[in-house]
């Protein structure tokens, strides 16, 4: 009997659920390759300088060391200019040419490698590296009197400096209500639980694998062909589970180089493993970030001028810029909008994408300034959203592939029991807590890239599916594995998915939520293929027709890449976020309560992953708005909170009641799968929600995250005076 | 005397005598046995990701605690049986708890998982039934997960826990007991190594007396929760471990109505009980102590010994009044446990000489008691400032009172200013509480680091003393002791 072909839309469970929960999934630390040595990185103590002397021989002399490497014992490699770059690195700059100078850009930047038997003898011997500095003056306070503006290949990458539409500085002065509202996002850090690692292992022929954690297995293979000069195929990339990234895991960070080079000077396989203190400075992290967002409107609500500006840091040695102000141009119908974007050097390593990157930063400017404007007209924050609804995007003036924004609001407010807030004193004292609540709106464009897939059916009704893309948790495997046993007519169980293989079809970047748009798509395509060659028709179990052919197996390929929707059509995943929160006036603290999110996020491919992966994204947003920030030392140019029991990330007591649910939505104008795509939005807008829920119930405006007990104690000691 | 740790393992004896003695059980696991089933995420003990179940006899049966396998070294295995993550599912079948995190979707990346399961196991396999919400978060408090943002995870707790337990467990528990019985009966003092680089656990008091009379450089170790991050993360070259845990005397409680004594290797999962009973103040205390991982390994001894300002045990013992009991080759001597605290890291204790036991004294009739951590995450996170408080009331008025702050000095520090302002107030005249709220700030000159600014802390042990005289003022009839029956339990 043909099982019926309805398992994308379905709950079915994680498909690699068991290997997790036994110990048995792979990652990139725990493969074991035999003749294994161990490397540690000596970190840079200075934010800016020359490295003056470096003494090897305590360290060489220690036991079980295989070899020190310095910028003066390691062979210079090409590190030939990508062209073009991929879309995760930055634009302009150059990547860090690790080992191979004397500069120290920055606090933590890798200046010597340790290579040794054991993994405690290479860090034990790491600690006898001395390294004499020659320091030189460091940019390490966030001052944007030195900003400037990006440069012209940032701009032409949807990071313009300076954008206007009508007249806004003029709507401002005359707006009759106007809000004008500083903001302060701090530096902070994807903390995935897996550290990233690096195992490097050259063959006889000179043919490099690399066991790595990474979003983008082709990406890495492609890097370090360029970094050491190598043809493409002679280099392979395996990942097979990654432990979290959100979007750590997208760029070549410099420790995959470092592995590769310490495994060439060894003639071993080496591993590297960052600790959870050198991740802080050796992967990316969300950039510190200051706003300023005025607002004009008319008393009935509707905006008539959005000015946002923001400056972002980046490091000295390239040029990492944000879509921050994407959202004033789009999330509403404003005729008068102007944005200002601009850069601050500094003696930092360079930030990365982070979970909703510009999109999370921004919203969290712009919505919390939507409350400040709603309380200066007296408005409920969410009649003042409803007022401003952009039925087509406002900047380019196409129209949405979709656009579900006003059913998330109505829906969720719905949920959230919006209408029966506590609104007077009273309704909100519960004991000595002050009960509060907010709301925000969500917004994160969608996009599709390239990819291909390859299915291979087998005569006993098993399937595989192959692309080299990976699965950082929110479920390739389980969504392909859907995908493609509606497309063959299979049970779930019959079909496995390979992923995390540079050898298998090539795949984009996973990450910006593109994934399940681009590979569900290829998968697809791929299974039609095969159907095709198999002269079979339409729908149902695919290996009759096999069997009839007379073949043990068959295999066919497909791609997927944008197609004239993404010129005709604006597409982007929407939502609306709502929070309650209990605050302890005398001592600070903050609970979230209650968080309701709604989301528009096209079709659902599995209502369990994607359940899950919205209430991970909100808990990712209680820690922006509460706890996380990389605290850097303005004097030192250090984080100085780089590691899990100081930088804050929210443990299970921290989360109250969540609630996310998908609204009606179906895009297949923006591809035939219908889905848009789900990661980043979940964080986008929750933060500014909780914030503005702070205020309702303290009328305190915090203009700063994380919103710690110490911020509140000391705004609420301010409003005392 | 014995030259092997020796521990359990899925039924037998294992016996490893060649490690160093700085290794942890992580590396034994990961590395000696390629058991990559158990992750490391930070090696300080602070995600989880490396949870493993250790089992200790307690009359009889093997009792299974969830700890840290990164902070904790193998010798502490010595005696106790170790379960992974590999261990758990008998013939293919997965345990209940593992069968309920794949149908809840418990796993996204699935790098925390390991250290989840494991939590789940010793609650589902020693936890109380039924259980609630409460038990899964603290159960949860020491395992970070940065994808699914918990709530799955609280589900399938909550599912696997619902049911009547599960005994397949039950064959591997009588096996471990076995080859636990074995271990115990030598009664020998264990000796790794040679003395210039060893693991010792010393099996009574004497032989511990003698070898750090030996050994005064030796580092005592207790539950390694603090040792071990010195190790991992400190890179501190440790030669020389004598660990307490083979030391029967050093792991009693004694309670008499008077007072209770926790000896110092009670860890503080084991002193919970006891010291809710005094207070629930120290019961919730207790409760978010770190988490259960570290209170599973830490000790009430080492809280004490490791001297930081912002531990949270000394503030609430001095608060409620204790005194220290020292012991080493010249003798026994005992002080009041403020007395023991001599500077930043600077205690009062001689090379050789080790913590024993700390006596408490209990709250008497007409003594209220607060105590109060304050921090920027709910669970798992080190204090800010920890402030505790006990009043002797005569009816409306206050008699006598003891104020200890942790995070507003450079040791757990009294307020003698506030104290004596507070005597003679009236309960009911909150304008005369000002006098003791203002001298508080000539009582403790607080530091500024990345934790809280001098300013916040200042601030904030106004506010605790304040809601601590406000709270007593409120429900004196209630809280003060002796409460009520049923009250003193959380
Ligand atoms: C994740 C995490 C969370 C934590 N959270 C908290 C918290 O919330 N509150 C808090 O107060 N602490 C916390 N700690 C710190 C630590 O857990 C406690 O200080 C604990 O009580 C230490 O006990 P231990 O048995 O592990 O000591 P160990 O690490 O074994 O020893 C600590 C020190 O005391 C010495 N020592 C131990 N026992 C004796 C003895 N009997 N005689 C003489 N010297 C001795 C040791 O030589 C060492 O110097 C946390 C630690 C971690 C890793
Ligand atoms: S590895 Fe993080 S607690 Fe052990
Ligand atoms: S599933 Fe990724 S950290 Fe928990």
């Amino acid at each position: 009997m043909t099982p019926a072909t309805t398992f994308v839309g379905s709950p079915v469970s994680r498909v690699d659920g068991p290997a997790k929960v036994t110990g048995a999934a792979v990652y990139a630390a725990d493969f074991d390759i035999p003749h294994l040595a161990h490397a540690s990185i000596v970190q840079a103590r200075v934010p800016a300088g020359r490295i003056a002397a470096i003494d090897t021989r305590a360290a060489e002399a220690a036991p079980g060391v295989l070899a020190v490497m310095t910028h003066e014992t390691t062979r210079r490699l090409p590190w030939h200019p990508r062209d073009p770059r991929p879309g995760v690195d930055p634009k302009a700059g150059e990547r860090l040419h690790v080992l191979q100078d004397d500069v120290v850009r920055y606090d933590g930047q890798p200046v010597a490698l340790v290579v040794a038997q054991s993994e405690e003898q290479a860090r034990a011997a790491a600690d006898l590296v001395r390294v004499d500095y020659a320091p030189t003056a460091a940019r390490t306070r966030f001052d944007v009197a030195y900003a400037r503006a990006p440069s012209e290949a940032t701009a032409k990458a949807g990071r313009p400096g300076d954008t206007s539409r009508g007249d806004p500085e003029g709507a401002f002065a005359q707006a009759p209500v106007r809000v004008d509202v500083p903001f302060v996002q701090p530096r902070e850090q994807h903390a995935a639980i897996e550290p990233h690692a690096t195992i490097a292992a050259w063959d006889e022929d000179g043919r490099l694998t690399l066991w790595d954690k990474s979003q983008w297995v082709d990406n890495v293979r492609t890097e370090i062909a360029h970094v050491f000069g190598l043809a493409e195929d002679r280099i392979r990339v395996i990942s097979p589970f990654v432990g979290g990234a959100f979007g750590s895991g997208l760029r070549t960070w410099p420790h995959v180089t470092l592995a590769a080079l310490a495994a060439e000077r060894v003639g071993r396989p080496v591993r590297l493993a960052l600790t959870r203190r050198q991740l802080f400075t050796n992967t990316g992290f969300r950039p510190h970030t200051e706003s300023r967002v005025r607002l004009g409107a008319f008393p009935d609500g509707r905006l008539t001028a959005i000015l946002h500006e923001a400056t972002g840091q980046t490091s000295t040695y390239e040029e990492y810029a944000e879509t921050t102000l994407t959202p004033a141009r789009q999330l509403y119908a404003c005729p008068n909008v102007a944005t200002r974007y601009r850069l601050l050097d500094m003696n930092v390593n360079t930030p990365s994408p982070m979970r909703g990157p510009g999109a999370a930063t921004g919203e969290l400017f712009l919505e919390t300034a939507m409350d400040e404007l709603a309380h200066a007209l007296g408005m409920n924050p969410l009649e003042l959203r409803r007022a401003n609804l952009a039925k087509t995007d406002p900047d380019s003036g196409k129209p949405w592939s979709s656009n579900a924004l006003a059913a998330c609001w109505d829906q969720a407010a719905a949920r959230f029991g919006w209408a029966d807030r506590p609104r007077t004193d009273e309704a909100r004292r519960a004991g000595r807590e002050r009960i509060g609540s907010g709301m925000a709106s969500a917004f994160y464009p969608a996009h599709r890239a390239k990819a291909r897939a390859r299915v291979t059916l087998y005569a006993n009704g098993g399937a595989m599916i192959q692309a080299a893309t990976s699965d950082m948790g929110p479920g390739t495997y389980t969504a392909l594995s859907q995908v493609a046993a509606d497309a063959l007519g299979l049970p779930l169980e019959q079909v496995r998915v390979e992923i995390g293989d540079s050898a298998l079809p090539p795949a984009p970047a996973h990450g910006g939520s593109i994934t399940m748009a681009t590979l569900g798509n290829a998968v697809a395509n791929a299974c039609a293929a095969l159907r095709e060659t198999l002269g079979a028709d339409g729908e149902g179990d695919l290996t009759p027709a096999l069997r009839r052919s007379g073949r043990d197996s068959a295999a066919a390929e497909g791609a997927s890449s944008p197609g004239k929707e993404a010129q005709e059509y604006e597409s982007a995943a929407f939502g609306a976020v709502f929070a309650e929160v209990r605050v302890d006036p005398e001592l600070g603290t903050v609970r979230v309560a209650r968080l309701v999110g709604g989301y528009d996020v096209g079709r659902v491919v599995n209502p369990k992953l994607a359940r899950s992966q919205c209430i991970g994204g909100m808990v990712q947003g209680i820690g922006m708005a509460l706890s996380e920030e990389a605290v850097f030392d303005r004097h030192c140019g250090r984080v100085m909170n780089a590691n899990l029991s100081d930088y804050l990330v929210p443990v299970c007591a921290d989360v109250g009641a969540l609630e996310a649910f998908f609204v009606e939505s179906d895009d297949r104008v923006f591809n035939p799968l219908g889905v848009k795509g789900l990661a980043e939005i979940a964080l986008c807008g929750v933060a500014a929600a909780i914030v503005n829920a702070v205020y309702d119930a303290t009328g305190l405006r915090m203009r700063e995250v994380p919103v710690t007990p110490e911020r509140i104690v000391t705004a609420q000691a301010a409003r005392g005076r | 005397m014995r030259e092997a740790i020796r521990f359990g393992r899925n039924g037998t004896v294992r016996e490893v005598r060649d490690v160093h003695p700085r290794t942890t059980l992580l590396d034994w696991l990961r590395l000696g046995e390629r058991r990559t089933g158990t992750k490391e995420g930070c090696a300080e003990g602070d995600c989880g990701a490396c949870t493993v179940a250790l089992g200790r006899l307690v009359d009889g049966r093997v009792v299974y605690e969830p700890v840290n396998s990164c902070i904790l070294l193998l010798g502490q295995c010595d005696g106790a049986d170790v379960v992974a993550v590999e261990d758990i599912a008998a013939d293919g079948a997965l345990h209940p708890v593992q069968e309920a995190m794949v149908t809840h979707h418990g796993s996204q990346c699935g790098f925390c998982t390991p250290g989840i399961v494991m939590s789940l196991f010793t609650l589902y396999e020693e936890g109380e039934r039924p259980v609630g919400r409460d038990a899964v978060n603290d159960a949860l408090a020491g395992n970070l997960c940065r994808c699914t943002g918990y709530r799955p995870i609280v589900d399938a707790a909550l599912d696997a826990c619902a049911t009547a337990k599960d005994r397949r467990f039950e064959a591997h528990r009588e096996a471990a007991a076995c080859a636990l019985g074995e271990i115990a009966a030598d009664g020998a003092d264990l000796f790794m190594r040679d003395e210039g680089r060893f693991f010792a656990a010393p099996a009574s008091e004497e032989s511990l007396a003698a070898l750090l009379a030996r050994h005064p450089d030796a580092t005592i170790l207790a539950g390694a929760t603090d040792v071990g991050l010195w190790i991992t993360k400190s890179l501190m070259e440790i030669e020389k471990i004598v660990w307490l845990g083979r030391v029967a005397s050093l792991r009693e409680t004694r309670s008499t109505p008077e007072t209770l004594t926790l000896g110092a290797m009670v860890s503080h999962a084991d002193a919970h009980a006891a010291l809710a009973a005094i207070d629930p103040d120290l019961g919730e205390l207790m409760r978010r102590f770190g988490s259960i991982q570290v209170r599973a390994s830490g000790t009430v001894g080492g809280n004490i010994a490791n001297g930081s300002p912002i531990g949270d045990l000394p503030p609430a013992l001095i608060a409620l009044g204790a005194k220290l009991h020292l012991a080493g080759a010249k003798g026994t001597r005992t002080l009041p446990l403020e007395d023991f605290f001599l500077g930043y890291r600077q205690q009062d204790r001689e090379p050789g000489e080790y913590v024993r036991a700390v006596e408490i004294d209990k709250l008497r009739r007409h003594d209220a008691f607060r105590c109060f951590k304050v921090t920027k995450r709910l669970d798992e996170d080190i204090s800010a400032v920890m402030g505790a408080f006990r009043l002797h009331l005569e009816g409306r008025r206050i008699a006598r009172a003891r104020i200890a702050f942790g995070g507003m000095a450079a040791t757990p520090k009294r307020a003698p200013l506030a104290e004596a302002a507070l005597v003679g107030l009236d309960l009911d005249d909150e304008l005369a509480w000002a006098p003791a709220l203002d001298a508080l700030a000539q009582d403790y000159r607080p530091m500024s680091d990345h934790r809280a600014s001098a300013e916040y802390r200042a601030v904030v042990a106004r506010n605790l003393l304040f809601k601590a005289l406000a709270e007593i003022a409120g429900d004196a009839g209630l809280r003060i002791a002796p409460r009520p029956a049923g009250l003193a339990a959380e």
